[in-house]
């Protein structure tokens, strides 16, 4: 009896949150502000996410550096090393995917911000853990990018 | 009590559902959360084309509607089958708002054409931005921004399966006729071409559907990743793996452990190096087709020594990589590049 509460229980709370689930290959956000201002938002929120970032890559400054000029275009990578750790060790060939990154690419005087949704490598996947670790990270990179784009329009509002 | 406890979830769970479901779809957000980031907040085009007034005046909500479900693809712009019709209604009714048109509503007769007249037509005025094969002149999608390319506005692919299960033969005759403003698409109407030679130009290009070929699908066996155990060990491994990435004209970025910056020098890992690389003349050509590359750059095969101390590489499979972007041209690329990365591990695993 309750193993089918639970289940009736389980479908209404999937069936709740469909509308939000988006299994897109990637996630995207456009802010109306210029890179070099919107990276330092990107940089805060996903600190205020509880990870670390690793480094950042000047993809820009490299093309410049061999002749060929672009607008800002820049990698974060970042993660938590207690995940990397555990990829690492029951799924090695998931590291290709690690630390987790999100281009911050310059278009004009706005800013394009894109990640690969990890819900994409889902079905090459059966294990349960797994699906929730990629489920984890879709999630808080939904959220970055919200909480950028959220952070960013009260600026941007504020200097209409 | 726990009874009541389950029912005031389950109470809980289909109220939300409920008022989900009562609540009208908010088309200003849709647009925002799904549409904007390609299309810019005010249409202008960016990845994707301009949703202007001047070619929204002349395109059916019909059109709108199936371009949001079916998508364009190879060409970026995804089908958003998820969506439901009040959803998809709710982005169209936004964009009609936003951009102050109304819908034009088109007959569904075809239009009366012939092909091989119109093959003639099609080349002297159309091929130069459309292509030979109807599927766009010149690298990448969208509008220029921050990449040069050899047009403002790329000219649309015309004969993806997704434009054609969209626009009827009408719709396709108008835009010959009044041409689209802003995106260098001229009018052929007012008798720089005659009604027959449109029509046989629409009839041209509805032919186009029947060469449409769906792109082959991956093997099943196909995975994000391609993992090769060294028959070396670790530090062996990465010397060969950087030998063969010159030889292979790619250039070296200074070696970066896995955790590296993750956690103190002192605990990081040293036996998980990722040893990346770029060619910057072959990736400079490839942004400009696909802008978003930076999620997957730069190219790094990872090289980890395991607890039993076998070696292995971890090499990422573009083949799988690339189709996760929707778009033709860069999956061609990476399906060549995808054979020289085979090499390198050959020979690095030799």
């Amino acid at each position: 009896m309750n193993r089918r509460i639970y289940r009736v229980l389980g479908a209404l709370a999937l069936l709740s949150m469909a509308g939000v689930a988006q299994a897109d290959n990637m996630l995207m956000s456009r802010i109306e502000m210029r890179a070099e201002i919107v990276l330092e938002y990107v940089k805060s929120s996903i600190e205020e996410h509880g990870y670390a970032i690793a480094h950042l890559q000047l993809c820009d400054g490299g093309m410049k550096d061999f002749g060929y000029p672009s607008d800002v275009y820049r990698v974060v990578f970042f993660g938590k090393v207690e995940e990397v750790r555990k990829i690492s060790a029951d799924y090695p060939e998931l590291v290709t995917y690690l630390p987790l990154k999100l281009a911050v690419i310059a278009e004009k005087d706005e800013t394009l911000l894109t990640v690969l949704n990890p819900e994409a490598l889902a079905p090459y996947y059966a294990d349960e853990a797994l699906q929730i670790q990629l489920g984890r990270w879709h999630n808080d990179l939904q959220s970055i990018l919200d909480d950028v784009r959220r952070a960013t329009a009260k600026r941007i509002a504020a200097r209409q | 009590m726990h009874v009541i406890r389950v029912l005031f979830v389950a109470g809980l769970l289909l109220t939300l559902l409920l008022a989900d479901a009562a609540a009208a779809p908010d088309g200003e957000a849709l647009y925002v959360e799904h549409c904007a980031a390609c299309h810019r907040l005010g249409g202008q085009g960016g990845i994707g084309l301009p949703l202007e007034a001047g070619k929204l005046a002349n395109v059916s909500d019909d059109y709108l509607r199936k371009t949001v479900r079916v998508g364009r693809p190879g060409r970026v712009m995804p089908g958003f089958q998820r969506l439901s019709d009040a959803q998809v209604d709710a982005v169209v009714a936004f964009l009609r708002t936003q951009t102050a048109t109304v819908e034009r509503t088109f007959a569904e007769a075809p239009v009366p054409g012939d092909a091989a007249r119109g093959e003639a037509v099609y080349v002297e005025h159309c091929q130069r931005c459309h292509g030979a094969d109807g599927s766009g002149e010149g690298e990448g999608t969208g509008v220029t921004m921050s990449r040069e390319r050899s047009f403002l506005v790329m000219p649309a692919s015309i004969s993806n399966r997704g434009f054609l299960a969209s626009a009827s033969d009408q719709m396709i005759r108008r835009s010959i006729v009044v041409g689209r403003k802003g995106s260098g698409m001229p009018a052929f109407g007012s008798g720089k071409l005659t009604d027959r030679e449109i029509d046989d130009v629409v009839a041209y290009v509805r032919a186009f559907e029947i060469q449409a070929v769906e792109p082959e699908p991956l093997d099943a066996d196909q995975r994000p990743t391609h993992v090769y155990e060294s028959p070396y060990d670790f530090e062996t491994t990465v010397e060969n793996v950087k030998l063969a990435l010159t030889g292979a004209n790619f250039r070296i970025f200074p070696d970066r452990l896995l955790e590296q910056g993750l956690i103190d020098e002192f605990s990081v890992n040293t036996r998980q190096i990722g040893v990346r690389f770029c060619n910057f003349n072959v990736l400079y050509g490839m942004l400009k087709i696909e802008p978003r590359l930076g999620i997957v750059l730069p190219c790094r095969i990872t090289i980890m020594e395991q607890p039993d101390g076998q070696v292995i590489l971890v090499v990422p499979n573009l083949r799988v990589i690339s189709r996760w972007f929707n778009n033709d041209e860069l999956v061609g690329l990476w399906d060549r590049m995808e054979e020289s990365f085979i090499e390198i591990i050959e020979e690095v695993t030799l």
